[in-house]
């Protein structure tokens, strides 16, 4: 039996770790350090990433087809060797998509049930 | 590399392989470049930073092992964010639940860290210091010594009387060489110190006079050049070459490769350097230069009387050690009828060199592991008592747990598991704990390690330390785990803090913790205390001489350059008066061997008058050479009868100064003075002219033995040592008598300047070492005992804050409260010392080779631990009962 296609809806909810990475990397391809450091900078400092977390989320991603190896990767303009660059695919793309409007609903729902409190203003 | 790296490189094993090569590289980058943010350069940024690594990678970790074979929601969160609760999960579900459980055990432990840092600092410094001494003992002990096949290596000696490790001489071991077959080879090697000179500064460097052999069958190999050839050291063939090694290569010669080809002077004679060895192979620490046995300098040359000759084997493949050894014995017994004046009563023996080396410091090393392991007992003790405590706010947790199902077993695990997560944090700072005590035991150690593997922390002591937190996780978790884990829904569901009957239980549980803890630091306290007495009473034995303000240095006058007897006592006598007139000294002499440096000479005597001793079976006597004034500069008192003189000279008729166990041992009922005795290896009669006091030659812990001194004008020889007597501060006084003499003669390497004081300090120094060690182990213990009763007694307060209130409040008194909580703190104690005086009773005969002056049932010692406990005891648990009886009897009331 031939394998089918992922789809999106496989891979939903995605772990807070995963959908951080994908955001990280909707801007462009990014090595693993820079990518802890983006989600760092892009939550202000509330998820912070270890090498466990990081490296064993990119392994998932990678084998599920969510985001590939750069192939221009390693050895570029005096980055470090061992540094590997990593970007979305287009089924990563997708997978982000469906969990943030998935996470849209969510928030959509909790804001007619009065959970969510109204930002307050500036 | 940092240490929290090394601790990464551990935590990267736990890994799947295949992940380990995929993403390994790219971990350790991430983790070199998080150092590098300043946020983590604080030394509690470092702890977070570990704690954080920790907690990610090993869950991570276990993550990797479980999904791997589960592709399809790999990427979803959505199993297991909370910790189930199954009830009786079939087999395949297991090992989620272990991940659910770690998980949410890390989660606990995070929420507490005071808990947490406290468990995990403690178990670290008891895995620590135990993985550190593992480190030493796996070196020293269980790994073989660092030469190739070292199985095969063996000692040959001479033996003599009951002794089995005397010193052979060179012609002996050129006959064992000669009819032995058990040997691929033998060498020989005799140590001695060598005066380089012919270059700007004269030194004295540390040299070894071996058999070309001896390099061989040890597996050196060349750096550079080439090592000896057998001709080269041969009696008759040999040649002027030396083999220098790679630390004085690169230390005096500015590592020239041009040096091995050139020649340099050693003991005023040339040699051609041949060759050089690396640093890697060493044979007795630090040798620097070596040098064909031939060339060896002494009096009585290569001869059969010189007997201090070092003889190493390599054994055929094939024949044992028994074997050997019983070859040998023919051999030693046929020399001995060969040779009836120096080989009378001699033997040989063969043992395997790691025994030899190990001997004196397996007992010590037994005894600090066995002091490490009780304290890693009490530190477990300790973290047991913590984890007991937290059951109680955890009792509503577990209840309700155990109300929606959860077995008993299944709540032990989860508790289990979170004692054997904080040990493996423990573990890994006790790795770093493991590094720093490494360091540090290879500078204390007063062992030449030169022949061992080297100790470092290795994958076999990280694995001794992971061994140890699992062990301990698992020992300090059971019992709490169990324990809190008995619960029932009554419990959980009438009171918020569990019935009465569960918290006296608790309380007695705890107790015997405690009461664990005390007596394993009465066992330490017991042994530190012996240490200590021994130390004390070896400081308090009388040399016989007067150590304060009293400077000693050695050197050597070229053989070649002083070759008759008249150059050397001319020089000698020059040299005296030169050091004599620097200000500040106010007394010099000559001595061949100084007291407690390590040199000494023993000759077989016979007496005028006695009848003949059997061929062997002469007795033996210490001897000295020194010059006139010896005895006064060092305040060695005579007893009756005169000094030697100027006038003893060559000319003079021979006399000799011995010592009161000599003249009480062969003149028991007449004088001394005038009576006659000459060593068994001469026909020169020498004439006893007076009597000194007995001085310690070793050590303090020598036994009275016969000792004899001939002035050094009628024994000339080319080394010696001076003594000098300063007003005061006699260090400072070292270069200047440094100056002195070479006043007199500029080509005189003059080393080991050092302070008497400084030498008796020295003897002790293995002592001081063991009990360094053994003293901080029982003070940390005296320490974490004392916590843990104020813990546990803090607890019981707590716990009968009420019953407190309630006697208060029918009449009882601050001082009746204080009492009653005290009282319960000392039988405590009291259990507790009676349990560990009777242990430490037991363990103390172990140690019975490392006392001296005391019984290892010494009653001082018994008396004041004891003393030491219940005082430590008495204020951990007056603390907390003053707080119970102050309490305000309303208060406490309303508290429950």
């Amino acid at each position: 039996m031939r394998p089918r296609e992922p789809r999106p809806a496989d891979f939903l909810p995605l772990t807070p770790a995963v959908l951080h990475i994908l955001l990280a990397l909707a801007d462009g391809e990014q090595h693993g350090y820079a990518i802890a450091q983006a989600v760092e900078a892009l939550t202000d400092g509330t998820v912070r990433m270890g090498p466990g977390t990081l490296y064993g989320s990119i392994g998932r991603m990678v084998a599920g087809g969510l985001i590939e190896e750069s192939t221009r990767s390693r050895g570029r303009g005096g980055d470090d060797e061992r540094r590997r660059f990593y970007r979305m695919t287009a089924l990563g793309r997708r997978v982000l998509e469906s969990e943030t409007e998935r996470l849209a609903r969510v928030v959509s729902l909790a804001r007619a049930k009065n959970v969510l409190r109204r930002p307050e203003p500036a | 590399m940092r240490a929290v790296e090394h601790v990464f490189e551990i935590i990267l094993r736990l890994y799947p392989k295949e992940f380990r090569r995929q993403y390994g590289d790219e971990m350790r980058a991430f983790v070199h470049a998080r150092l590098g943010e300043p946020r983590y350069a604080t030394p509690w940024g470092a702890f977070a930073f570990v704690w954080h690594v920790f907690v990610d990678g090993v869950g991570g970790a276990v993550r990797e092992h479980l999904f791997a074979r589960t592709p399809a929601a790999r990427v979803s969160g959505a199993p297991s964010h909370e910790a189930p609760i199954p009830h009786n999960e079939p087999p395949e579900e297991l090992m989620a639940t272990l991940v659910s459980d770690a998980r949410y055990a890390v989660r606990t432990l995070r929420r507490r860290p005071a808990f947490t840092i406290v468990s995990a600092i403690t178990l670290a410094l008891g895995i620590g210091a135990t993985s550190a001494i593992f480190g030493v003992i796996d070196s020293m002990l269980f790994r073989p010594l660092r030469y190739p096949a070292p199985e095969q290596i063996v000692v040959v000696s001479m033996t003599r009387g009951g002794s089995l490790r005397e010193a052979p001489a060179y012609p002996d071991f050129v006959d064992w060489r000669e009819q032995s077959r058990s040997f691929q080879s033998l060498g020989v090697s005799r140590s001695q110190s060598l005066n380089l000179t012919g270059r700007e500064t004269p030194e004295r460097l540390s040299g070894n006079f071996v058999s070309a052999s001896l390099l061989t069958l040890l597996g050196a190999e060349p750096l550079a050049g080439r090592l000896f050839a057998h001709d080269e050291t041969e009696v008759g063939t040999a040649s002027p070459v030396a083999v220098i090694s790679e630390g004085l290569w690169r230390r005096r010669f500015g590592a020239d490769p041009a040096i091995v080809g050139s020649s340099i002077v050693l003991n005023a004679q040339p040699f051609t350097v041949i060759g050089i060895v690396p640093s890697t192979f060493a044979f007795f620490s630090g040798t620097e230069v070596y040098l064909p046995i031939t060339y060896y300098p002494n009096n009585a040359g290569l001869t059969r009387k010189d007997h201090s000759m070092f003889v190493v084997g390599r054994l055929r493949p094939g024949v044992t050690l028994a074997a050997a050894d019983a070859e040998m014995r023919t051999i030693g017994a046929r020399l001995a009828e060969q040779f009836p004046t120096e080989n009378a009563g001699s033997g040989a023996h063969v043992e395997s060199l790691h025994t030899l080396l190990v001997g004196d410091v397996r007992a010590p090393l037994y005894i600090v592991m066995g002091a490490v392991t009780l304290l890693l007992c009490i530190a477990c003790a300790n973290v047991a008592n913590l984890q007991l405590s937290h059951a109680v706010a955890r009792r509503r947790e577990m209840s309700v747990r155990s109300a929606l199902g959860a077995g008993r077993w299944r709540l032990a695990r989860q508790l289990l598991t979170e004692s054997v997560i904080l040990s493996a944090l423990g573990g890994l700072l006790g790795v770093a704990v493991a590094y720093g005590g490494v360091a540090l035991l290879i500078k204390i150690l007063p062992i030449d390690l030169t022949f061992f593997s080297p100790i470092r922390v290795d994958g076999r002591v990280m694995a001794f330390a992971a061994l140890v937190s699992i062990v301990t996780g698992i020992v300090f978790g059971l019992v709490p785990a169990l324990h809190a884990s008995r619960t029932n829904l009554k419990d959980a569901l009438s009171t918020r803090t569990g019935g009465l009957a569960a918290r006296v239980g608790r309380v007695e549980l705890r107790g015997v913790f405690v009461v664990a803890q005390l007596a394993l630091s009465i066992v330490l306290l017991v042994g530190a205390g012996l240490l200590t007495r021994t130390l004390v009473k070896l400081q308090q034995v009388d040399l016989g001489f007067d150590t304060s303000n009293l400077l000693t240095l050695e050197f050597r006058l070229p053989a070649t350059k002083y070759t008759q007897p008249e150059q050397i006592s001319n020089f000698f006598t020059r040299a005296i008066g030169e050091i004599r007139s620097v200000p500040g000294v106010r007394n010099a002499a000559l001595v061949r061997a100084v007291p407690l440096s390590g040199n000494s000479d023993a000759r077989a005597y016979a007496v005028a008058g006695a009848p003949e001793p059997e061929k062997g079976q002469a007795p033996v006597l210490q001897l000295n050479t020194v010059s006139p004034g010896y005895f006064q500069t060092i305040g060695l008192a005579l007893v009756t009868g005169r000094d030697v003189t100027d006038h003893d000279d060559a000319h003079a008729p021979p006399v000799v100064v011995v010592n009161e166990t000599f003249a009480r041992r062969e003149w028991p009922s007449v004088s001394a003075i005038g009576q006659r005795i000459r060593f068994v290896d001469s026909d020169r009669w020498l004439t006893v002219v007076g009597v000194a006091r007995d001085a310690k030659h070793f050590g303090p812990a020598d036994q009275p033995t016969p000792q004899a001194y001939i002035p050094y004008m009628q024994m000339p020889q080319i080394f010696t040592s001076v003594v000098v007597r300063a007003n005061r501060d006699a260090i400072a006084l070292g270069p200047l008598v440094r100056e002195a003499i070479w006043r007199v003669d500029r080509d005189q390497p003059v080393w080991k300047i050092r302070t008497m004081d400084s030498l008796v300090a020295n003897t002790l120094g293995s002592k001081r070492v063991l009990l360094a060690l053994v003293g901080v182990f029982a003070s940390v213990a005296l320490l974490l005992a004392g916590v843990g009763i104020f813990g546990v007694m803090s607890f019981a307060v707590t716990q009968r804050t009420h019953e407190v209130g309630v006697r208060m409040a029918l009449g009882a008194s601050g001082g009746e409260v204080l009492r009653l909580i005290v009282g319960q703190g000392l039988r405590l104690t009291i259990v507790a010392l009676l349990l560990g005086l009777a242990s430490a009773a037991g363990a103390m005969r172990l140690m019975a080779s490392q006392l001296f002056g005391v019984t290892p049932s010494d009653p001082v010692t018994f008396a004041t631990v004891p003393i030491v406990l219940s005082a430590v005891a008495a204020l951990a648990c007056y603390l907390p009962a003053r707080r119970a009886s102050r309490l305000d009897p309303l208060t406490a009331l309303r508290r429950e």
